[in-house]
């Protein structure tokens, strides 16, 4: 899995290529703390190359989530696949994020 | 004296010589041996190294001696053995002492000759007497030497040094005891290892059983459930309660994670969920005391999770549920139809929103209830794909006049059949009931 960081004006893009689970999430977290330390307020982070996420993914999309909000900033969602859109779903955790069903509206979003 | 004369008498010395020679080696061949029968019948390690150097300053002829041990994680060279001096008063040698002649050795693993004059470390003082002999305790693998320790003798006995001779048998001596050292090692961590597999099957034991007997729930209801966690211990979980007047309250949950730290969260919520599913009748009453009593551990681990709790009451003909965060909770109907039990709230320690009560319909002795995690849908094959939910629910449908124990065994068939002898990522858990 690879992470890859740009910018669209003054959102901060991070796009999850492969599986978001237990072993990298961290490696995620601390990719948006650091956008968070460089003045970031405004994240999206793109599903659209994300195959799977698992429950400690979820659980880290949750607290970095907090984190911007308590730095007061947003996070959103966009691209998620159909699996994973019902995953949100079913867990509710569609509740918690605004979420895009692409980059572009997500950009156009915030 | 004659020419004959002085040959006989260079045939003498060189012959005494060569029977000194012979004694010193037959000494050396005799300490060798020695030390290879006390290895083998010595039983620790400390007791070896304390004979093997009796002998060695016996055979060398040496005052004070000592044997250091490394002792990784402190940086320290321990000894072990002592000779010639106080045991208890000899402290021991950081690897960053750079006064130190046994630290230099050990670092460069290279055996020095220290002469009288030259100055060592004062941890070392007290085995130090005049001249030092020091080796390193080399342990030999196909990648090279890894330094274990190191040999030290000093007081060299009457007026001759310690010889080169000296420091080839201590060499060959070092190897032996670097040999013993490093089984002594290889024991002790197979014994820890063992200890370790102990204690983590008796936290699986314990844990499974921190789990009810399905049979239980008897005469109120017929129910089958199985916990597989994916190392010993996990965080997948059920709970069933005999409510009264007919009443059975069944509870899936999975924690984020597994292992240690899920099964500690896991048997909190069962301990919490004992007592609030007894004082709240209404589920989502029930799962909203169980938030509160979670709250600050959530909060302070970073987990959560996925909860679904079912009070079915065959007489009023309702089910009713409240499910914080599950995705898989399903009531499988006569016409073959099945219905989700959905979410209503983000799991415990997620979201803010408490879940709601939810009813539905429920017809005793015909409707079964399913409630199972994604450890089962989300079992990868070898290829990589998933099982998947509906799969589980149609082996789950054909099955379901048969009752919920052949339920459950087909759904781990099924999941067998599809993981082929993989070893699960997710802990799985399946809670089947019928009443």
């Amino acid at each position: 899995m690879t992470f890859t960081v740009t910018q669209h004006g003054d959102v901060n893009i991070v796009e999850v290529e492969g599986q978001l689970i237990v072993s990298n999430r961290q490696e995620l977290k601390s990719t948006v703390l650091d956008q968070l330390d460089k003045g970031a307020r405004k994240v999206l982070v793109d599903f659209g190359r994300t195959s799977y996420i698992d429950s400690s993914g979820l659980g880290v999309l949750v607290s970095m989530s907090k984190k911007v909000r308590e730095m007061g900033g947003d996070l959103r969602l966009a691209n998620l696949n159909e699996d994973l859109q019902t995953l949100f779903e079913l867990t509710k955790l569609d509740t918690l994020f605004q979420i895009s069903e692409s980059r572009e509206r997500a950009l156009e979003s915030f | 004296m004659t020419e004959q004369g002085v040959d006989v008498a260079r045939l003498r010395r060189e012959a005494e010589l060569a029977a000194s020679q012979l004694t010193e080696s037959w000494e050396e061949i005799n300490l060798l041996y020695s030390i290879g029968e006390i290895l083998g019948r010595t039983v620790t390690l400390a007791d070896a190294a304390a004979t093997i150097l009796h002998e060695i300053c016996d055979t060398v002829g040496a005052g004070l001696g000592a044997i250091y041990v490394h002792d990784a994680p402190r940086g320290l060279l321990n000894p072990v053995a002592v000779l010639g001096a106080d045991a208890a008063a000899l402290p021991p040698v950081a690897v960053d002492d750079d006064t130190s002649i046994i630290v230099r050795v050990f670092r460069e693993r290279r055996p020095h000759l220290a002469p009288p004059d030259e100055r060592g470390g004062a941890r070392e003082a007290l085995v130090r007497r005049g001249a030092m002999l020091a080796v390193p305790v080399l342990w030999t693998t196909p990648q090279g030497s890894i330094p274990l320790g190191v040999v030290s003798l000093s007081a060299p006995r009457g007026s001759e040094p310690f010889s080169a001779g000296d420091q080839k048998l201590l060499a060959a001596i070092a190897t032996q005891i670097g040999t013993a050292v490093q089984i002594d090692r290889l024991v002790k961590a197979s014994v820890a290892q063992e200890r370790l597999a102990h204690e983590m099957q008796m936290a699986h034991e314990l844990q499974m059983r921190l789990l009810p007997a399905p049979s239980s729930l008897a005469p109120d209801a017929e129910c089958a459930a199985r916990v597989e966690p994916a190392e010993h211990v996990g965080g997948d979980f059920y709970q069933l309660f005999k409510l009264g007047q007919g009443r059975t309250g069944v509870l899936i949950g999975d924690v984020s994670s597994h292992g240690y730290p899920a099964a500690l969260i896991m048997a909190l919520t069962m301990s919490a969920m004992a007592i609030h599913a007894q004082s709240h009748h209404d589920p989502a009453a029930a799962l909203d005391a169980l938030r509160d009593s979670l709250s600050d551990e959530l909060t302070q681990t970073e987990m959560f999770l996925t909860i679904c709790y079912v009070v079915v009451d065959p007489t009023a003909g309702v089910l009713r549920f409240a499910n914080a965060g599950h995705p898989h909770a399903f009531v499988l109907r006569a016409d073959g139809t099945t219905e989700r039990l959905a979410a209503s709230a983000a799991p415990l320690g997620l979201g803010s929103k408490a879940p709601s009560t939810s009813e539905t319909a429920w017809t005793g002795g015909s409707d079964v209830l399913l409630l199972f995690t994604d450890g089962i849908s989300d079992a990868r094959d070898e290829a990589g794909a998933v099982l998947g939910e509906q799969r589980v629910l149609e082996v789950a449908s054909v099955r379901r006049r048969d009752g919920p124990s052949r339920i459950v065994d087909g759904v781990f068939a099924l999941l067998e059949g599809h993981m082929g002898g993989g070893v699960p990522a997710d802990d799985q858990a399946i809670v089947v009931l019928r009443n």
